[in-house]
């Protein structure tokens, strides 16, 4: 907590002014608790569009609960309950009547198994758009061919289109879940350490497949691995608990990946980075 | 070993042959133990398995001396004349079934979502206590209260009856099978298909009930086993029905200009007979001719259910193969 003061003044840097990027969504001031645990502790952020932020940490820092808070998926636990905002172009998402069912067609997420439904790689891929009403057999497969792709999978999947999702390698079926996010269109691509269950080959397929799509979207990545962080992203966020009773997760440090990496302004964050915890 | 030995003297001892010659005795222990372990497992298996084949041979063997084609085709025959056959227990049979699947199948697999996605709410809690205590409500009980419910409002016995009673008999086992089925369903695949928007519903039909789909068949299936089985029940609510014959109604309500309705209600609103009551009463009654076909009635009951288990069983795995790509 000691670290505070320097962590928001960092966060500062990476303001849309100072970069002249287009800020995308905007964490100011969140908290978020299950139950009577605080397990996100004031967590302000400003994440630009069309670039890849990673969140790292070490485990139970929040990360990920972090990464979920932005389409609601903590929704899904009972007795959670948040402060401050998440703005999403502009918009508070945790705001009275703000609609879960809009928010997370335009905050798609990728997890970290890969896990498409048991159906056929078709179906998977024509989930989301049917969802929104798309039921023209001529327009689900211009999106299935599109998002896939768009996913890299395309040429290895066009001629067993109708063959089942789960029959895919795990590579694979993690290329075939951000085509099925894809699908729909979203704005934002959120990835729960998405090549934490895969081999180094399909790990790359995923890290060059991340650098294709930030054209057209704003990605945000949790990951454990550092390498793949400071490979991937144009900004890092390191988050920590603040202390061992508490177990609040906070933002230690945000900026750029290069200068979190090389020059990183807090002392956490160098220990982290160079190895020597967590 | 003895702490105190350091870790030279230990190796010494070994070069000694000290520790050699113990452990051989131990192993040879070890050795015996462990093959009367494993006879006496073997045997205890082979115990409890005898009733089971002696069970299913005996059935077979005095069953299916007096079966034949029109024991399936043929209405019974007055008492004392051999031949006939029960043809009316087996449509009666499939009816009660047909009217307690449907009765609990929605209700079942309804309430096992609520059970397994919201466990620990009031009526989560509630639903789960009470499914484990309809489960040891003897079936007797439920043809009883059956019996007040709808049999004394209706002035009759009918297989409406029947099957409402069997259907609160399959409900536990419906409702347990299929909320454990839908527990193991990965709790990413839900979150994939809310992630992209879906509602909780629409996951839950799209998504999740797919992917539990055996399991929950498999549920349905064993509830069906389970009821068509019983007797106990229908003694107060179906009653039995030595004319209930389909064809005859269909055929005599087309004749007579009767609207689909009214010969529904013939089928469905007047007392059957199903298998288990049949042999029930068959094997109660003086003629020896009636006794055979009680034996018959057991083959066919235990065939009918083998034959659905087979069945589901074939067809679960053509699903998960085709599920999994294989």
């Amino acid at each position: 907590m000691m670290n505070r003061p320097q962590v928001s003044s960092s966060t500062l840097t990476v303001g849309p002014s100072l970069n002249g990027f287009e800020k995308k969504v905007e964490i100011a001031g969140f908290s978020l608790y299950y139950g009577k645990f605080k397990a996100l502790g004031n967590v302000s952020m400003t994440i630009p569009a069309n670039k890849i932020t990673a969140i790292i940490g070490p485990s139970g820092c929040g990360k990920s609960t972090l990464l979920r808070a932005i389409n609601q998926m903590n929704r899904l636990v009972l007795n959670v309950h948040t402060e401050g905002q998440v703005i999403l172009d502009g918009e508070d998402i945790y705001a009275p009547g703000a609609d879960v069912v809009d928010i997370r067609r335009r905050v798609g997420m990728v997890f970290q198994r890969p896990n498409p439904f048991p159906k056929s790689i078709y179906e998977n891929v024509a989930y989301g758009p049917r969802l929104y009403g798309v039921n023209r057999r001529f327009e689900l497969d211009q999106i299935v061919e599109r998002s896939l792709r768009q996913a890299a999978l395309w040429d290895e999947v066009k001629d067993k289109l109708s063959h089942s999702g789960m029959a895919l390698s795990g590579g694979q079926q993690q290329r075939l879940c951000i085509a099925r996010a894809l699908a729909v269109e979203p704005e934002v691509i959120l990835m729960d350490e998405p090549a934490s269950a895969l081999d180094p080959v399909a790990t790359l397929k995923i890290e060059e497949l991340m650098q294709s799509l930030k054209e057209l979207y704003t990605i945000i990545i949790v990951t454990h691995n550092m390498q793949q962080a400071a490979r991937v992203s144009d900004y890092t966020a390191f988050m920590m608990i603040d202390n061992p009773q508490t177990r609040t997760g906070v933002l230690v440090e945000y900026g750029p990946t290069t200068q979190i990496f090389t020059q990183p302004k807090n002392r956490q964050t160098e220990d982290y980075v160079t190895g020597r915890f967590g | 070993m003895n702490p105190a030995l350091s870790l030279s003297e230990v190796h010494s001892t070994h070069a000694a042959g000290n520790r050699i010659k113990y452990s051989r005795l131990h192993y040879q222990r070890r050795k015996y133990t462990n093959w009367i372990m494993l006879s006496l497992t073997g045997l205890l298996t082979l115990l409890a398995l005898i009733p089971l084949f002696w069970i299913v041979g005996y059935v077979i063997y005095k069953g299916g001396q007096y079966i034949n084609l029109s024991f399936f085709t043929k209405m019974p025959l007055p008492l004392g004349m051999s031949g006939g056959g029960v043809l009316h227990a087996i449509e009666g049979t499939l009816i009660l079934t047909l009217l307690s699947a449907l009765f609990a199948i929605p209700p079942g697999v309804l309430a096992a979502f609520y059970a397994a996605y919201k466990p620990n709410t009031p009526l989560g809690i509630v639903v789960r206590f009470g499914t484990d205590v309809l489960a040891g409500v003897p079936s007797i009980v439920i043809g009883l209260f059956i019996y007040a419910l709808i049999v004394k409002v209706q002035h009759h016995y009918s297989a409406l009856a029947g099957g409402v009673a069997l259907a609160i008999l399959m409900l536990p086992t419906i409702i347990r099978t299929t909320e454990e089925m839908l527990k193991l369903v990965p709790q990413t695949l839900r979150e994939a298909s809310l992630a992209l928007g879906s509602p909780e519903w629409k996951t839950a039909i799209s998504v999740i009930l797919p992917a539990a789909s055996n399991g929950v068949v498999t549920g349905v299936l064993l509830g069906i086993a389970r009821a068509s089985g019983e007797t106990a029940p229908l003694l107060f609510t179906a009653l039995g029905n030595e004319n209930y014959e389909i064809g005859r109604i269909v055929n005599s309500g087309v004749s007579a200009h009767q609207n689909v309705f009214t010969v529904l209600g013939k089928i469905f609103n007047q007392p059957v007979d199903s298998l288990p009551l049949t042999l029930w009463k068959y094997a109660q009654q003086p003629y020896p001719e009636r006794i055979n076909q009680a034996w018959a009635a057991a083959l066919v009951l235990m065939l009918l259910v083998l034959v659905v288990n087979i069945l589901a069983r074939i067809w679960m795995q053509i699903r998960t193969s085709r599920m999994q790509g294989r």
